[in-house]
């Protein structure tokens, strides 16, 4: 079984079909290059993988499995709980007014004790009091209005991006997207957060646990940058960098999560020949690491002298896969590169 | 440890230290509880928009929530009578749980949408509080509430000192929580969503719920805003006391002060309900003193031409020192 199955993707805008029923496998350990000229549907294939896109059709399965929510017990809870939530808004918002004179404006007077049963008996009665189409038909019409957009919702993020990168696929972005104002440090820790577990209250109420997870957390970025050589730039802010450290922070940034993949757009645009041969030096220590890597790219040096496999998308369509030395000697491969006559 | 930066010190170094220079100034205190007030407030918008790069225009609404929660669940005209700590806790919870549920349906709102959002709750929650006068009391607004009590000892309402300090220290505690949040898990997903929704998705940030927390902790520090804007006048006030002209005053606050930055927040508070209730005030007095006080012209009264003012102030700013006037700086060191 391959680590990264897709298999059949499509992905359609409207009438235009940007990635054609694509199919391949990546297995552990590899360097997957995917290739192919401007407009192939190369990037949006790897939103298609990532969850920034649902496919239109096909399907992506890492390790064996459709990484999406799955319907459980707790949706229909959380569907129950807004439903009844929804439902009794509904009928409070309505008749909040008669109940609160009911139970408290008539049973209460200045500075005496409350009786608090009899408030809630009389509140009740009053409630029982309600016309069917002002009490009941709203609080129903709410409970469904509420369950409905819980299932809808639901429906909708089955497959998000968050969900894919905590399952081990990360990426970086074909024009960089760093959070530029935060420092190199903290680019990395929040691409470390899916292995963090303390909460909102750790961090607020500094319990011993957060002093604990800063220390690791903060070592451990280090580390990376570190690994990617930026560590004495560690404090600077992101937006300071150069545009060639901005490649390797996001890097590292990905690498934070532990992935077990890494998907890189085009990670040597706009490098010099001795940039990319650092940034090739890089991506092989990276899959020492363990971490299987997928790289769309122009540079050809780069794509040939470290691939293991190659795809190569054309309009969409994929017009071949092999090893680097297959993929020069194909025809068909050759020519979609080179472009053929009416293309720019 | 977190502690804090040296500006904010000095800031509560220096406003602890102010009432025993002022005399018995009501102004004076007016003005400084005021400003406190609207430090909680700006805090807490700072957190929503600052941090996390969502524009609430509603601010109001939850610093209305929080007034007449308190009220509800503190007044003597309601069997509830909580007493004025625990009312205090329970409108911090309910400030929380008012952002959570206007929250939950329209955090997915992008942008202009979700500032379009905000500003309809805080419409619709000033109607209501108006029109639902069985429990609200309508535009009378409810009082009397219950002073602060340490053990036997209770604070009157004359004490302007007292609440001058006490005001002071729930900022403290506010500044305290937030920088803490800032500078931990939370606030660096806050700041990643601000920054760049996308990539922070990609890196497993999940944007919904990082996004509700936030909402909640802001609405949480507007509702104890305003509980305490109303435990200071011993009443809500009537429902327009919270209208959109607060909500936009707690953004000038933020911009003025400079987004994302919590010293900056403190400074807009000073400068922005400063010049309303202290700088304004004393206009008012010369020109009546001069006899330009005139009822029947409307430029008579500063109070008619405040809004140019702040509307000046902003444009200053905007132009002058566009982060404002204490930006976020980047913090060395690792903690």
């Amino acid at each position: 079984m391959s680590l990264l199955e897709v298999r059949g993707i499509s992905m359609r805008f409207g009438g235009l079909t940007a990635v054609d029923d694509v199919s391949f496998n990546v297995d552990q350990g590899q360097i997957f290059a995917v290739i192919g000229p401007n407009g192939a549907g190369k990037t949006t294939l790897f939103n298609a993988i990532t969850g920034v896109y649902e496919p239109t059709e096909g399907s992506v399965r890492f390790r064996g499995s459709p990484v999406r929510r799955e319907a459980d017990a707790r949706l229909g809870l959380r569907a129950a709980i807004v439903a009844v939530l929804a439902g009794l808004g509904a009928f409070l918002g309505i008749n909040i007014q008669e109940l609160w004179m009911a139970g408290i404006d008539a049973n209460y007077t200045l500075n005496q004790p409350f009786p608090w049963g009899k408030a809630l008996q009389d509140a009740l009665g009053a409630a029982r009091e309600v016309p069917f189409a002002w009490g009941v038909l709203p609080a129903i019409l709410g409970a469904g209005v509420g369950a409905g957009t819980v299932v809808a919702l639901w429906q909708r993020s089955r497959r998000t991006p968050d969900l894919i990168a905590r399952a081990g696929l990360a990426r970086t972005f074909q024009n960089i997207r760093l959070f530029t104002d935060l420092s190199l440090v903290e680019n990395v820790l929040v691409g470390m957060d899916s292995r963090m577990s303390n909460g909102f209250w750790t961090d607020l109420l500094h319990l011993p646990a957060f002093s604990r997870e800063r220390a690791w957390t903060e070592r451990e970025a280090l580390d990376l940058l570190q690994f990617v050589g930026l560590s004495e730039r560690a404090h600077e802010a992101a937006g300071s960098l150069p545009y060639g450290h901005r490649r390797r922070l996001e890097i590292a940034r990905a690498l934070a999560s532990k992935p077990a993949v890494l998907l890189l757009d085009e990670p040597a645009a706009g490098m010099n020949p001795s940039e990319v041969a650092e940034l090739m030096e890089l991506i092989r220590r990276v899959r020492e690491r363990g971490v299987t890597v997928i790289l769309i790219e122009h540079h050809m040096k780069l794509v040939m002298g470290i691939s293991d496999r190659i795809v190569v998308l054309q309009y969409g369509k994929l017009i071949g896969q092999g090893t680097p030395a297959e993929i020069r000697a194909d025809r068909r491969c050759i020519e979609a590169y080179l472009g053929t006559e009416g293309e720019g | 440890m977190g502690r804090l930066p040296k500006p904010i010190l000095a800031y509560f170094a220096i406003m602890a230290a102010l009432p025993l220079f002022m005399g018995a100034s009501g102004l004076f205190y007016d003005a400084f509880q005021a400003i406190f007030v609207f430090s909680l407030v700006g805090l807490g918008l700072n957190v929503v928009t600052g941090f996390t790069g969502l524009l609430n225009l509603g601010m109001a609404a939850f610093m209305a929530i929080g007034a007449y929660a308190f009220a509800i669940l503190t007044s003597d005209i309601y069997p509830f009578q909580i007493g004025f700590w625990w009312g205090i806790v329970a409108t911090v919870a309910i400030g929380a749980m008012s952002g959570f549920l206007l929250g939950a349906p329209t955090l997915g709102l992008s942008g202009d949408y979700l500032a379009i959002v905000t500003m309809g709750f805080g419409e619709i929650t000033l109607d209501v509080l108006k029109n639902l006068d069985a429990v609200t009391k309508g535009t009378q607004g409810i009082n009397p509430l219950p002073r602060p009590t340490f053990g036997s000892w209770s604070l009157d309402l004359q004490q302007e000192r007292g609440w001058y300090w006490l005001l002071l220290g729930f900022v403290l505690l506010a500044v305290i929580a937030v920088r803490r949040l800032e500078r931990s898990r939370s606030g660096r997903a806050w700041f990643s969503i601000r920054e760049d929704s996308l990539a922070s998705q990609c890196m497993g940030i999940p944007p919904k719920r990082t996004k509700m927390i936030a909402f909640a902790t802001g609405s949480a520090l507007a509702a104890l805003g305003g509980a305490l804007f109303a435990a200071l006048l011993s009443s809500t006030g009537e429902p327009a006391s919270y209208d959109f002209q607060v909500s936009i005053l707690a953004l000038c606050i933020v911009i003025v002060g400079g987004m994302g930055s919590v010293a900056g927040t403190l400074v807009g508070a000073v400068v922005m309900v400063g010049m309303n209730s202290l700088v304004l005030v004393k206009l008012a007095e010369w020109a009546g003193a001069a006899g330009v006080g005139n009822a029947s012209n409307v430029l008579a009264s500063p109070n008619n031409w405040k809004y140019l003012i702040f509307g000046l102030a902003l444009i200053l700013v905007v132009r002058l020192k566009p982060d404002g006037l204490l930006p976020p700086r980047l913090e060395g060191g690792a903690s």
